[in-house]
């Protein structure tokens, strides 16, 4: 088994445990043990920050007032009319799934680098942090599968797709070594969620706007 | 009657091809009548959107439709127009173009987008927002307004823009900038080049950083700055006599960051790239 082909499987695993397959590669490929290890930190972090946080309800109502001017969530259309803004599922089918996965690949590292903060101090000695270079490994195949989709609708898209997710995937990695060098520098973790943030928008704009 | 005949044809083929060109482009019109502060919305998949003050309270929507591949959905909600472009069965991107003409009231909230563009709008004071990926984005002549522009590779000319936010984003755009101020002027850039021509203005925060994309500033010598820059790999270059500042956020090193104040230092400028090149310049 390839380390793609894991990847492909990797929420099964995630959900249910793997086969016999997938526990062998996991013994003997590092790359993709490590990639588990830190999901499995994500979720069990996510846990404990439902409990303690869980925003009020005047939160939610901000959050969908800001999506509804943002136009990500819309009104159900009326019946016999064309919907003029298909929704992700209507118009990517299995691939819809890039927007909210793109989604919590930045919320993710959000709050990951929010909790470096104070961490920082107590892990003395810590290695680099395993999440987020586990976000970008995870973004890689999120890039692929973008592309695909991208070539299936438009392909003369495709190659400035590529050349701009190459340099912001660049921006991203050269962000990210600052803040493992200074995790503490208030202005490397912004650059951080600036090219994330560049991210963001050209899978935005792939998949909401620009496609037919 | 050889000639008659040859005349004849070439008539028939003439006239078939001016009515092949009439049903291609269509024009269409739409006027709404609209009150004070309205939002208009125009989303277009390929083609242009051009949008210019009215004379009145009103919103004009002029559309050229150059296939029968493509129609124009519009609607309007209290106050509140929208502007949509519908690709029909059979649509491609070398047939869906609509190019769209808007006049709005002055105070009017635009919204426009266009995978291809261009985008332009000018004589605006209502808040203005530009989005296509390979758009080439014009703005220019605004006073009091929030100018939000979002392109992949399309590059994005701002003129004359004042008093009020700007928030550009591209990833590998470049991004002009002559007379550009406000409260706050924040342009994020992976690779394009960030270019920006004035004098900052007063009272403003304005933050430029971009990953490899060069950094360039020229201003006069009344320009009234609290100034710092840094690439982290790559060069800086000042060419303005600056007063150093006695602390910095960073650590000041020569030919990789720079900073102080020019005049009273009434507007603070950040210039930060990761290998691009920053040159402030004098006029």
């Amino acid at each position: 088994m390839t380390c793609l082909e894991f990847q492909r499987e990797l929420p099964e695993y995630m959900e249910e445990g793997g086969g016999v397959e997938l526990q062998a590669h996991l013994r003997t490929c590092t790359a993709c043990s490590g990639l588990v290890r830190s999901l499995e930190s994500i979720v069990q972090e996510a846990r404990t920050l439902q409990a303690s946080e869980e925003p009020s309800p005047r939160v939610w109502n901000s959050i969908e007032i800001v999506l509804r001017q943002e136009k990500l969530i819309r009104e159900p259309q009326r019946e016999g009319r064309h919907s003029i803004i298909p929704s992700l599922r209507q118009r990517w089918g299995i691939a819809g799934w890039l927007v909210p996965a793109a989604a919590a690949l930045l919320v993710g590292t959000g709050m990951l680098l929010y909790q470096q903060r104070p961490a920082a101090h107590r892990l003395a000695g810590a290695s680099t942090p395993a999440a987020p270079i586990a976000a970008v490994a995870a973004g890689d195949v999120s890039d692929q599968q973008l592309l695909q989709e991208v070539s299936a609708r438009a392909p003369m898209m495709r190659a400035a797709y590529e050349s701009n997710l190459r340099d912001v995937n660049d921006y991203i990695r050269d962000a990210q070594d600052s803040v493992n060098a200074n995790p503490n520098d208030e202005e490397a973790q912004q650059a951080l969620m600036d090219a994330y943030g560049q991210k963001s928008m050209i899978y935005e704009m792939a998949l909401d706007r620009s496609l037919p | 009657m050889q000639r008659s005949q040859y005349a004849i044809e070439l008539t028939a083929i003439a006239l078939a091809a001016l009515a092949a060109v009439a049903v291609a482009e269509t024009k269409k019109e739409y006027r709404f009548e609209v009150q004070a502060k309205s939002k208009v919305s125009i989303v277009n998949q390929y083609g242009s959107v051009s949008v210019k003050p009215s004379a009145g309270n009103y919103v004009l929507v002029n559309a050229t439709i150059y296939s029968d591949k493509v129609e124009v959905d519009q609607s309007q909600s209290g106050n509140r127009i929208d502007v949509q472009t519908h690709l029909l069965p059979g649509s491609t991107v070398e047939n869906s173009r609509v190019d769209y003409e808007v006049q709005v009231p002055s105070d009017a909230s635009v919204s426009m987008e266009s995978s291809t563009g261009p985008l332009h709008a000018e004589k605006l004071h209502g808040d203005v927002e530009a989005e296509g990926a390979n758009a080439a984005v014009e703005i220019k002549d605004m006073s009091g307004s929030h100018v939000h522009v979002k392109t992949m590779a399309g590059p994005i000319t701002l003129t004359n823009i004042r008093d009020g936010h700007v928030e550009i984003d591209s990833v590998s755009g470049d991004v002009t900038m002559s007379s550009v101020t406000g409260p706050l002027v924040r342009v994020s850039s992976t690779s394009g080049k960030i270019l920006y021509n004035g004098d900052f203005g007063y009272a403003g925060e304005y933050r430029f950083n971009s990953h490899s994309g060069n950094i360039e500033a020229t201003i006069p010598d009344d320009a009234s700055v609290d100034v710092k820059a840094q690439s982290v790999r790559g060069l800086v270059q000042n060419d303005v006599p600056l007063q150093p500042k006695v602390h910095t956020s960073f650590l000041v090193k020569q030919g990789s960051s720079f900073a102080g104040t020019i005049n009273k230092a009434a507007s603070s400028v950040w210039l930060r790239t990761f290998s691009g090149r920053i040159h402030l310049k004098k006029r």
